[in-house]
């Protein structure tokens, strides 16, 4: 194989962890507290929405390229798949905050939401930080797995050009994915509730630490892979 | 496209919606879900209780584990014993139901005894008729999306290039994130984690206060399950429904060789669909809720 060519997939590889460990800064979860309605987000672990999402964008992604071969449009499927979940996640979620748990929904990590301008002290109950999903973390968690399904999609891509065989890349897909979303997880300390969050101003260390992990996944995958 | 395929995606999407119920009833019934924390740190406050305790791995992993088994199981006894589709799904699934049953027992045995010394007990009836109610639902669950997948690779015009294991280890993975990110909210507002006023989230001074009495005796996980039944497993369903759904639907409604562009854009609309419900959720439930009465000051919009 092209030597040159090997560059160029590992470097969307490289592209394709960046993306996740990035997108899942935006993914507002709340973890336990918020399943318990004490804080603002959705109830569960960064890592498993992201995967989930990120990787039924996956299953998006490698069905349109077993029909084409153009990258934006197995981009834009894997973006779109991931972006469906997420927000029927979140919308369902949302359902149970405001009909079962009667709670409004609000963030205390904000004033005011800087999409709708609703103001949000008055509705954080007292002893917890916010509950429910506002728009603002419905946007931005729809941002994430945009992002996350952009990046299993760019992953899934050149591996699946290297050896044609689309188990083997999705299992690898799967697996950078996870790393990348990990890594991304621990620099969140497990929670934020998106952009507007103060810890979103902490994702350079997970730029870099994604960056280092995902060449050193990328030179290992295309070269089991058949690459190289 | 044909009416064929639009039946094959309806059903789909039922047999998603299913698997996504059946789900979050498993790991309430298990407290596998991530309001177990309190149940977690009950004993440590002195509250020793009766709840089934399986919270050892996240719903996700767990429940990508079991669909991928059954899916695999499934896929053995179809390609290299052609045995027929329908029997091979139910075999499978049972064969996850038994490792869902390993994997329960294990849990609660290990993680009552571990908290012996908070005089927290290991309850062999409770293992005795809670445990095959888990497994019960796991066999569902497992059965539901190994079929989904099934159709995705067999019968689908446009199959799916994955084999039939990894969509369902990806399905599983999904519906496991759907379940903990929303049964969960539901299975929080059960009566267990109800010392709190209405309305309110839980005040994290109240950790591990779990309510485990009931009228007569002593609650135990069923008492769960018989909540989260009536509202959080079928938003659950709902959830992993629409995903599969939508995201099936729009290929299969534009093909994806000529009209990929109408497919993917069909997918933005969805999303924007949902940005609005979700706006409008919001907007009803702050008016029609108002504001908390111990907040001082309130601030202008």
């Amino acid at each position: 194989m092209n030597f040159e060519i090997t560059i160029v997939y590992i470097l969307e590889i490289l592209v394709g962890g960046l993306l996740v460990g990035i997108g899942v800064h935006f993914v507002p979860v709340g973890g336990a507290p918020a399943a318990m309605a004490q804080a603002a987000g959705i109830g569960t672990g960064t890592v498993q929405l992201a995967a989930g999402s990120g990787l039924t964008g996956l299953l998006a992604a490698g069905l349109m390229m077993s029909v084409t071969d153009n990258l934006w449009l197995i981009l834009a499927s894997g973006a779109v798949g991931a972006g469906i979940m997420m927000g029927s996640t979140m919308l369902t979620g949302s359902w149970i905050y405001a009909y079962a748990v009667g709670a409004p929904f609000a963030s205390a990590k904000v004033n005011f939401d800087p999409i709708t301008g609703f103001s949000q002290p008055p509705y954080v109950a007292p002893g917890t930080v916010g509950q429910g999903i506002p728009t603002i973390c419905f946007v931005s968690g729809i941002i994430g797995a945009v992002f996350g399904g952009l990046g299993g999609a760019m992953i899934y891509y050149p591996l699946y050009l290297i050896n044609d065989n689309a188990a083997l890349s999705a299992m690898f897909a799967i697996g950078i994915f996870l790393v990348n979303a990990v890594i991304a997880s621990w620099n969140i300390q497990g929670t934020i509730e998106g952009f507007h969050d103060p810890k979103f101003k902490k994702w350079p260390f997970a730029f870099k630490a994604c960056a280092i992990a995902s060449i050193l996944l990328a030179l290992a995958s295309v070269m089991i892979t058949g690459g190289a | 496209m044909d009416a064929f395929s639009m039946g094959l995606v309806a059903a789909m999407g039922a047999l998603a919606t299913v698997a996504g119920a059946s789900e979050d009833i498993e790991s309430d019934i298990g407290s596998q879900s991530n309001p177990n924390s309190q149940v977690q740190l009950a004993a440590q406050v002195g509250n020793p209780h009766r709840i089934y305790n399986k919270a050892i791995s996240g719903e996700p992993p767990a429940n990508a584990l079991w669909a991928a088994t059954a899916a695999m199981v499934a896929y053995t006894l179809i390609t290299a014993f052609q045995m027929p589709a329908l029997l091979a799904l139910v075999a499978g699934a049972s064969v996850a139901a038994l490792f869902n049953g390993v994997f329960s027992m294990s849990a609660y045995f290990g993680r009552n005894s571990s908290q012996r010394r908070f005089n927290q007990w290991v309850y062999l009836d409770i293992v005795r008729y809670t445990t095959p109610s888990i497994m019960a639902h796991a066999w569902i669950t497992s059965f539901c999306i190994a079929t989904v997948s099934y159709i995705m690779v067999y019968m689908l015009p446009v199959p799916h290039p994955f084999p039939m294991a990894i969509i369902a280890l990806v399905w599983g993975l999904a519906v496991g994130a759907i379940g903990s990110s929303v049964g969960d909210i539901h299975y929080g507002g059960e009566r267990e984690f109800q010392n709190r006023q209405f309305g309110c989230g839980l005040n994290t001074m109240l950790s591990g206060q779990i309510v485990r009495k009931a009228e007569a005796g002593l609650r135990n996980s069923i008492d769960n399950a018989w909540f989260c039944t009536k509202f959080g497993g079928p938003a659950t369903g709902m959830g992993f429904g629409l995903t599969v759904f939508l995201d099936n639907w729009r290929t299969s409604v534009f093909d994806p060789v000529t009209q990929a562009t109408y497919a993917i854009l069909m997918g933005v609309f969805f999303i924007i669909v949902m940005i609005a419900y979700n706006f409008y959720i919001e907007k009803s439930v702050r008016a029609k809720y108002g504001p908390y009465p111990e907040y001082k000051g309130d601030i202008a919009a």
